[in-house]
């Protein structure tokens, strides 16, 4: 596990630490949202439907309500009858009600709340409620819900208020939560220009982010505004969708963000808050819920997928046609999946230059736990699937698969899926890096040892930044100099508090420790659409460079005044505006601040993207920037038991700027750690829609000692760039089709099912008569 | 009733709770709970000590590790009175009691070994009790030590490092000395 980082430092002047409070992290005295304590605080606890699809026909909660120490008992119908709450939420569809109210849609709905003076009393109490329930024929997979003899949502959904990204194209009738469209060239003509044709369907399975802090949030009421303090990505979404359900103005509802443990996407959207308000209002106190890991496993998921992939190459290796169909399972509730299925779908169209390419993409309801925004966004499952054909199609000709995705790797200025040129292209100089540092070889597929056999794999990613999109930043500069900066970034571990505090310290050319920044507060730090999709660094961080660019023409305006030069002739720094070059003629911040009797300097920026795509072509601008990345992985195969070792893995990935080496580091390594769990173990397993493996004793992540002895890195950096690229994600997607090429090349098993577990590859290598005759072997 | 925990023994307190007697991070204390409470809820709900985190609640995941006797425990596995005059060491207790850090903690901040740093103090745990009983492990002897510590961001690149530069460190001490 020697980790070999490629990259310089960055050109800025400041020392970066990875994160700001280390001291406090390391003493274990960093606060997250589960450690605040309020006065008078109750708990809340859950009772949740046994059954997949059912039919609420009963409720009584009489007995709960009447044991000593239980404050308040919520159900679904007590929520129906109140007219002074709108009791559904969701991002797109408000689909998903507080409480069930007509029918329970996966195992573990909630269909009714407790809140009581401790947990031991919460939880007796949910002991005493009695419910009736009607079962209903459960749609428990894809195939159920295309067939559609039964039917998750029977009413229209509710539409909130539309994104700017996002077409809804539902089906009556149907379990079609949201089709994507994408037309691109004309397919029948690329199949036509054709000489070989491949169909290939994949899959990969429903995943649990896991972060090791489950979803949890304390609400109360204050004085009518509804205060909360939450664990969430998203602390705009979730007070939009709190203001919705208690019809009251967004000013209403004030929401903070501690630092997070973990996110990976679980924590976008309203998931615990809606319930917790409505019990705090209910009982006029404080309340908290805190969700078990079970309950975690059945809050959130990755969508489990299906593609079928058609593609269409010349005899001299180009691709000219692919047709994807994808069918997202987003499982009871919509949550994000009808704006994911579009990534997820136009991700399929690949980093690859291909004229003629149709998509379409479905996000289908089913019976289980909802998926939603996961690391990586679809684009893992969608690389899954491309990156797999890559070196299928290649092995089926007789191709070098390095050779292959060279010859159709997307060039500078040549158009992407979507239509649009794509700018600062470096998928070559990824793959071509990849390939050395893994030692790729086109003439050896396989190295045995004993019964064990070794061999490569490679993979090239792109994945789209949620686009349009908006970040706002305020800053104060105060009458010490020192600087503020207001965002609501969260910071979940990725270092976003530390990274914005550079950006906008070295604007002013300040040290570190004189600059500050806040916590996300709905009432205090300007809007964000959220900290997701890999955008912080290059959004938000946008916005923080104009607000404090803002500050610093203040400054030379008055420091004009002050040395009697023109603005032009200024500059900053350490802490002072000069004269170029002149340090002696020179006026510090602070006493410019105390000069313009303004207490402290402000700023306040916004910056907004802008995109879109056609809702029939899916042609537009897709993203803001792309991002890209590779990977290579090197593989070893127990013949016997089927056991997989990585042994090596290299993740490469373009960062445009780096603003903090330390933190792009660790989230490329924590890339290879989530992938390779996603490679070789983690699958969500439903029995008649009961999780078999909702806990960390049965549902495996990756350990320290499942990392690959060793990695490498090539967290590429164009000094001249100042374009930020996302890389939280960025890394990940080529991890789970890298290990499944190498898995090939060592075995001729090629498995299309995620994950590749010992089982199938054993039962691959029974399928081929003698494993041996695969490739060229070398006996060492 | 005191001669009775100063022996370490449990009792009762009038509210029907139990009174347990032990050493937590160098002072002796009482924690209170009811029997089927844990360690781990103990420790938090009542001391505050929230470097003490739930990650799994089944003792698979590492988070809530603390140090008993000098052993680290998932201190959701263990019940409140089962620590009855024992000794218990937390995240809170490994720095000096003027707030220096130990060579361990500074070792993780030198090698940025944490991103959320919710699993952080039970590595850390984990990794002072190595140290004690493997001064001389491999970098191989480090990974399957740390094995039972889960970490979801996947710091773990830097975490093999700053343990292993720590054992460094102590013996390039001990050879000083």
């Amino acid at each position: 596990m020697d980790s070999h980082p490629s990259f310089a430092p960055s050109g800025t002047q400041m020392q970066v630490p990875g994160m700001l409070d280390a001291n406090l992290r390391v003493r274990g005295r960093v606060q997250y949202a589960m450690d605040a304590k309020m006065p008078g605080m109750l708990h809340a606890k859950l009772l949740r439907s046994p059954h997949a699809h059912a039919r609420l026909v009963s409720i009584d909660a009489s007995r709960a309500r009447a044991l000593p120490g239980v404050i308040a008992v919520i159900t679904g119908p007590d929520l129906a009858d109140r007219d002074d709450i709108y009791p559904y939420y969701g991002p797109i569809f408000r689909d998903q009600s507080v409480l069930v109210m007509d029918k329970a849609r996966f195992v573990g709905d909630p269909v009714a709340a407790v809140a009581a003076i401790d947990l031991d009393t919460a939880q007796a109490a949910l002991d005493l409620i009695d419910v009736e329930w009607e079962e209903l024929e459960p749609v428990l997979s894809l195939d159920d819900a295309l067939a559609a003899s039964s039917i998750v949502h029977d009413e229209p959904p509710r539409l909130g208020q539309t994104f700017a990204d996002i077409i809804v194209r539902t089906e009556a009738n149907s379990n079609i939560c949201n089709h994507f469209k994408l037309r691109k060239g004309d397919i029948e003509d690329g199949f036509a220009k054709a000489d070989h044709i491949f169909e290939d369907v994949f899959t990969s399975p429903p995943v649990q982010h896991v972060p090791m802090e489950t979803h949890n949030c304390v609400a109360w009421w204050e004085n009518g505004v509804l205060r909360l303090i939450s664990a969430t990505q998203m602390p705009f979404s979730v007070r939009a969708q709190l203001a919705e359900i208690f019809k009251v103005p967004q000013t209403r509802v004030r929401i903070t963000v501690p630092t997070l443990g973990g996110g990976y996407g679980a924590k976008t959207y309203a998931k615990v808050e809606p319930v917790t308000a409505v019990l705090a209002q209910v009982t006029g106190r404080p309340v908290r819920l805190h969700l078990t890991r079970e309950e975690e496993f059945v809050t959130i998921t990755k969508h489990g997928m299906q593609i079928r992939m058609k593609t269409g190459v010349t005899r001299d290796g180009k691709i000219v046609a692919r047709h994807s169909t994808c069918y997202f399972n987003t499982g009871a509730y919509a949550d994000i999946g009808p704006r994911l299925i579009k990534n997820g779908g136009f991700g399929t169209g690949g980093p690859h230059k291909i004229d003629n390419v149709w998509v379409d993409s479905y996000a289908v309801y089913t019976n289980l736990a909802p998926a939603g925004a996961f690391r990586g966004y679809g684009v893992s499952q969608a690389a899954w699937a491309y990156e797999s054909q890559m070196d299928m199609i290649a092995d089926r000709l007789g191709w070098d698969p390095y050779e292959f995705r060279m010859k159709n790797l997307l060039n500078e200025g040549e158009p992407v899926m979507t239509g649009e040129p794509m700018y600062d292209a470096h998928f070559k100089d990824l793959l071509a890096t990849a390939a050395e540092r893994i030692g790729w070889d086109a003439n050896v597929k396989a190295v045995r040892h004993g019964n064990k056999v070794r061999g490569k794999g490679l993979s090239v990613i792109i994945k789209a930044s949620v686009t349009p999109s908006t970040s706002s930043a305020s800053v104060k500069l105060n009458e010490d100099g020192s600087l503020q900066i207001l965002s609501s970034a969260v910071e979940m571990g990725q270092g976003a508090e530390t990274t914005l505090s550079v950006l906008g310290g070295e604007v002013l050319d300040l040290r570190l420790d004189q600059v500050s920044i806040t916590h996300p507060d709905t009432d205090f730090t300007p809007y964000d659409q959220g900290t997701s999709s890999s955008r912080n660094t290059y959004s938000m961080g946008t916005a923080v460079k104009m607000a404090v660019e803002d500050i610093k023409q203040q400054l030379f305006k008055l420091a004009s005044d002050e040395l009697e030069v023109a603005i032009g002739d200024l500059e900053v720094f350490k802490g002072r505006v000069q004269v170029k070059g002149v340090p002696e003629r020179s006026v510090g911040y602070g006493d410019l601040v105390r000069k313009a009797r303004a207490g402290n300097l402000l700023a306040t920026a916004v910056y907004a993207s802008n995109g879109g795509l056609d809702p029939e072509t899916g042609q537009g601008i897709g993203s803001v920037h792309w991002h890209q990345a590779a990977g290579a992985a090197e593989v070893e195969v127990d013949l016997d038991t089927g056991r997989i070792e990585v042994l090596k893995y290299h993740a490469g990935v373009y960062a445009g700027r780096i603003a903090n080496p330390a933190q792009a580091e660790l989230q490329t390594e924590g890339n290879i750690a989530f992938g390779l769990g996603q490679a070789l173990y983690e699958e969500m397993i439903y029995d008649g829609g009961q999780l078999q493996n909702g806990n960390l004793g049965d549902y495996m992540i990756v350990s320290i000692e499942d990392m690959p002895k060793q990695i490498s890195l090539d967290v590429l950096e164009r000094h001249e760039s100042h374009d930020i690229h996302g890389i939280g994600e960025t890394s990940l997607p080529p991890c789970m089709p890298a290990v499944g090429n190498a898995v090939f090349r060592a075995t001729g098993v090629r498995i299309l099912d995620l994950p590749i577990t010992p089982e199938k590859v054993l039962r691959g290598l029974r399928a081929i008569a003698r494993p041996q005759a695969h490739g060229q072997e070398i006996d060492a | 009733m005191t001669d009775r925990r100063a022996q370490g023994e449990v009792t009762a307190t009038e509210d029907g709770r139990l009174a347990i007697p032990a050493m937590l991070n160098g002072r002796q204390t009482t924690l209170v709970a009811r029997p089927w409470h844990t360690l781990l809820e103990t420790l938090r709900d009542q001391e505050g000590l929230y470097g003490v985190r739930e990650g799994c609640g089944v003792g698979m995941c590492g988070a809530c590790t603390v140090m008993l006797d000098g052993e680290p425990v998932s201190s959701c596995l263990v019940l409140a009175p089962q620590v009855a005059g024992r000794e218990i060491r937390t995240v809170e207790g490994l720095a000096a009691p003027d707030g220096t850090l130990s060579d361990l903690q500074q070792a993780f901040i030198d090698h940025t070994a944490f991103q959320c740093s919710y699993c952080t103090s039970g590595f850390l745990i984990t990794a002072e009790r190595l140290a004690e009983e493997h001064p001389d492990a491999s970098r191989e002897e480090i990974r399957h030590y740390l094995a039972g510590n889960l970490c979801r961001c996947g710091s773990y690149v830097k975490i093999l490092d700053a343990v292993a530069d720590l054992l460094e460190r102590r013996r390039a001490g001990r050879t000083a000395d």
